[in-house]
């Protein structure tokens, strides 16, 4: 079945669309094309969504075996053919050719070329209907491929990700500063852009090599000076400068992450330097301990489901349970006194023990059994057990509480005997521990073999005296005119 | 029988003009059109609202409640802290026209022919590692100085007392509007089911003062139970909560649970959800008999508590006893304890006056942070004090520096935030050498809004009530997260 084409000027045109390319494709290195010609490349992006839909509806066709309009056909290759050559000339700007810009400019030209060859065999009806068919097989796989790398070059190698597989790694706990944290922000906000597929402007930013060396701009980073380093300055342009990175429409870098990346660079932009090595005063260490520290909601996120149901039948009058935001599962469980104790709002907590993450059972007179049940919330991060009647045997029983942050246990009646306890639980960032029968050697020794924990002992000293002292406020002396 | 079974929301007289109209013009048209126009549709942003349940934070939040001292009638911040030498240096002079830069007047001092710069009262010190500077006036908030974050860069658009404080609360200079504490406790809802989530306490210096009214602890057209409940002085910290002579509290209980099915019925008739709401309440009364006089007796504080907010806690309606109401209160789940302290209006005589302000609150306010910060409740409690604007550089009447007065000034001004998630030691922003203008880090009244719901684990363009057709915001249209305040 031949097509019924009468339109010569169609051909014309195909074929020197057809010869300019091929002659494109061989003098690439030999070609430095005017800036308006240059320009035309920019149409490549808005271009390519028509020979796409075209060239199927029309591979769609022939397999159903209905009649190809010939002016469909016709505009299809056109088009295949302006994509690929403007497609050429925008691959010609970015200079250095990653893996991903080859394939797709070779994929590219060959579905234009394809198309090219089929127009000519329906044109001349020379083409078995067999053959025509498996041309059109090859078409869908080069535009399938030529469009998935054209994609993920714009927008990056996991534009397709699933929800949530984005996981970034764990800082470990003794990062190296440039391979666990300057990488890392530079990977979630920069090398989209400047990796080897795409290396805007020259720069490549997935090494520490690379990035020392710079781009078309100069010296990206200035070992020990911020101020002259290129990414900093632009990275600290107002946000509507031409210049500014990342690019208006992409997310900029925290505060956080830019004053990371100064004070990296200021300290020599070292790529062996760790975070031990810093100096304590070092404001580097807190922007990189708190970036350590997991978004809690993540954190959470591995807890068994629990319903609301199950959450609403266990709430009572004086029993409050929510969760901690959103639709978390980890809960915070507060009782507040009521007219008549009962040590069941508490035990009736187990099926959700291992949900509870925060507890405050401040002044209620729990016994031994309640402790019981708060051992079993393996999961406890938060603890309120002051002013009740614990004791150091009760306590030892909570040991297994390891990811306890924050305890109160002041004004009880635990002794010497629980300091150990305190010691052992590694993520114990604070205590508040006044008013209790432990000795000041113990809590000396505890603060010493714990520096880092906060360990609060009620107001003292000079402190107390200050306030407990009679109204202290000076009687006014106005200022005399000179 | 099947009247009764009926769900309040179909109720057939819940139908209205609006609704009917509204109705009618839905077709399947419409909502495909309506669902083209959501401008959110695609975008990767926020998660719609229906997804956020009510009563639960957004985020993991920082701060679980908060105490708000507020100093009524604004506070100097050149008595308090915003140390401004230049003023020393140039005292006398006339404020230049160049810095004033046609700030309107209120009408106490648009007649005065000069303004003259007048320097603080007290002197100024730097405390703490920080060195904070703080005047002479506040040696004990002074001594916390690195428990507090002080932001000197507050700005505000109004220049007279109530739509100032009014703004302050409810985020417009009108009227109307809920107030922070009710939009915390309608985002976050109850922690306690025997108190009110947000309550309101207050106390009045022998400074200048205006008037409070119960308007800043409204609801608005949130549900009244967001409402904040006034805890007076004295014997009956809640009017008419006590039963009268001769009624047990198991008559009570009959009366309520009589009342509250007649109530139920009537709710089924009119589907009013007020009806609902005065139910919740008949019987949060019924608790509060028991927990409110729990809460208000001080009577087991130990002596060391007494001692360090100072002998005026024991008074009750002091500004100390509302201090040590409002620790107490905290412990027991309250989501927003605001206090007022009124006087702060100092037009004249403020070196005085002013003394005797801080007298009032000085002591107690730092006692509150050490208190809280012992306790460790400082770790999710936020506190905050201030005024509602600041005072003008200038004097306002007579220039005697015994005796001078500031007019309302609402450029600059400032305030001090402790715990739940603030920065600590750290002062914030930057007025000029005549603590006029704010020349760095300024902090509109929507963003302390913005910053103050992101603590309490709230996104601010995400809590939202749908009322006379549109949905509103504590920050309306505007405010940024401070995230440099954020610990």
């Amino acid at each position: 079945m031949t097509l019924n084409f009468n339109k010569r000027w169609a051909d014309y045109i195909i074929l020197s669309l057809s010869i300019f390319f091929v002659f494109c494709l061989l003098f690439e290195s030999y070609i430095a094309p005017p800036a308006l010609v240059a320009w035309l490349g920019q149409w490549h992006p808005v271009l390519l969504h028509f020979p796409i839909v075209l060239l199927l509806i029309a591979i769609v066709l022939k397999f159903v075996g209905t009649r190809i309009p010939p002016m469909l056909l016709t505009v299809a290759v056109i088009s295949a053919l302006l994509t690929a050559i403007t497609g050429f000339l925008l691959g010609l700007k970015s200079g250095n050719k990653g893996d991903l810009l080859y394939w797709h400019q070779w994929l590219g030209a060959g579905v234009a070329l394809t198309a090219v060859v089929w127009y000519y065999l329906e044109r001349t009806g020379h083409g078995a209907h067999r053959a025509l068919k498996g041309l059109g097989a090859v078409l869908i796989v080069f535009i399938g491929f030529a469009g998935h790398y054209g994609g993920t070059i714009t927008h990056g190698e996991d534009f397709l990700a699933l929800p949530g597989s984005r996981q970034e790694e764990k800082i470990p706990d003794n990062p190296l500063i440039y391979e666990h944290v300057v990488n890392r922000i530079l990977k979630r906000r920069c090398v989209k852009c400047h990796n080897p597929n795409k290396t805007k402007g020259e720069l490549l930013m997935t090494s520490h090599d690379h990035l020392l060396k710079g781009g078309e701009s100069g010296s990206t980073v200035i070992p020990g000076d911020p101020d002259k380093s290129e990414i900093i300055r632009r990275l600290t342009l107002p946000d509507d400068d031409d210049d500014h990175m990342p690019p208006e429409g992409e997310s900029p870098l925290t505060p956080d992450e830019v004053e990371i990346l100064e004070r990296w660079i200021a300290l020599g932009a070292s790529d062996t330097l760790r975070l031990d090595h810093l100096d304590p005063t070092e404001a580097l260490l807190t922007l990189i301990k708190e970036m350590m520290e997991p978004d809690p909601l993540e954190k959470w996120a591995l807890l068994p489901d629990v319903a609301d149901s199950t959450l609403q039948h266990l709430n009572s009058d004086y029993v409050t349970i929510t969760r901690l935001a959103g639709t978390t599962n980890a809960v915070r469980v507060v009782m507040y006194m009521p007219p008549e104790y009962d040590p069941n709002h508490i035990l009736n907590l187990r099926p959700i023990s291992d949900n509870i993450v925060e507890f405050d059972l401040s002044g209620l007179p729990i016994g031994e059994r309640e402790l019981g049940l708060v051992a079993a919330c393996t999961n406890l991060e938060w603890l309120e057990i002051d002013r009740t009647p614990v004791t150091d045997a009760a306590m030892d029983t909570l040991n297994v509480l390891s990811k306890l942050r924050l305890l109160k246990v002041y004004d009880t009646e635990i002794g010497d005997e629980s300091v150990p306890l305190f010691m052992n639980w590694e993520h114990l960032e604070k205590l508040f521990l006044w008013n209790t029968r432990i000795s000041e050697n113990a809590l000396a020794s505890l603060k010493s073999a714990k520096p880092d924990l906060s360990v609060e002992d009620g107001i003292t000293g000079d402190l107390e005296a200050f306030f407990v002292a009679e109204d202290s406020i000076p009687k006014q002396d106005p200022p005399q005119i000179p | 029988m099947e009247e009764k079974n009926k769900l309040p929301d179909e109720n057939p007289l819940k139908v209205n003009r609006r609704h009917f109209f509204s109705q009618l013009s839905v077709g399947i048209g419409s909502l495909a059109l309506g669902s083209l126009l959501i401008p959110d549709l695609f975008k990767n942003g926020p998660e719609a609202l229906t997804v956020r349940p009510l009563g639960i934070p957004h985020f993991a939040p920082k701060a679980k409640r908060v105490i708000y001292l507020f100093q009524a009638g604004a506070p100097s911040q050149l008595e308090t802290f915003d140390y401004k030498p230049t003023l020393e240096k140039r005292m006398g002079e006339d404020l230049p026209d160049s810095v004033r830069n046609g700030q309107r007047l209120t009408g106490m001092t648009s007649g005065q022919e000069r303004f003259p710069l007048m320097p603080s009262a007290a002197k100024f010190r730097q405390y703490g590692k920080s060195g904070a500077w703080v005047s002479d006036f506040f040696p004990h908030i002074a001594r916390i100085a690195d428990d507090i974050c002080i932001i000197r860069s507050m700005h505000t658009e109004a220049i007279n007392h109530d739509p100032a404080i009014t703004f302050f609360q409810t985020g417009s200079q009108q009227s109307g509007r809920p107030c922070m504490g009710s939009w915390m406790s309608y985002g976050l809802g109850s922690e306690n089911k025997n108190l009110p989530s947000f309550v309101v306490l207050t106390s009045r210096g022998k400074g200048n003062s205006q008037g409070l009214y119960s308007k800043l602890w409204s609801s608005g057209f949130l549900d009244s139970k967001h409402q904040g409940v006034l805890l007076r002085a004295g014997k009956d910290p809640v009017l008419y909560l006590n039963d009268p002579e001769g009624i047990s509290r198991s008559d009570k209980r009959h009366l309520l649970d009589q009342v509250s099915s007649l109530n139920k019925l009537h709710h089924v008739e009119t589907g009013d959800d007020e009806i609902e709401s005065r139910i919740a309440q008949y019987e949060m009364a019924y608790r509060m008999q028991i927990s409110v006089p729990d809460v208000m007796d001080i009577s087991k504080e130990p002596e060391s508590t007494i001692k360090l907010y100072g002998e005026d806690c024991q008074v009750p309606g002091t500004y100390a006893a509302n201090c040590l109401q409002a620790r107490r209160l905290a412990e027991n789940g309250v989501r927003f304890i605001q206090l007022y302290h009124q006087g702060w209006d100092q037009h004249g005589n403020l070196p005085n006056e002013m003394a005797g302000q801080a007298r009032d609150v000085d002591k107690a306010s730092a006692a509150l942070v050490l208190d809280l910060k012992q306790r460790g409740m400082l770790e999710d409690t936020l506190v905050i004090w201030g005024g509602e604007f600041g005072r003008s550089n200038y004097c306002q009447g007579n220039f005697d520096p015994k005796n001078y007065g500031r007019d309302h000034h609402p450029r600059a001004f400032s305030i001090w935030m402790a715990g739940g998630g603030i920065k600590p030691g750290i002062t914030y922003g930057e007025t000029d050498e005549f603590g006029y203008n704010i020349i760095k880090n300024p902090v509109h009244i929507n963003d302390f809004h913005a910053t103050l719901m992101h603590t309490m684990g709230l996104d601010h363009e995400q809590l939202t009530y749908k009322y006379q057709g549109r949905r509103f915001r504590l920050t309306d249209v505007a405010g940024n997260v401070v995230n440099d305040l954020l610990a």
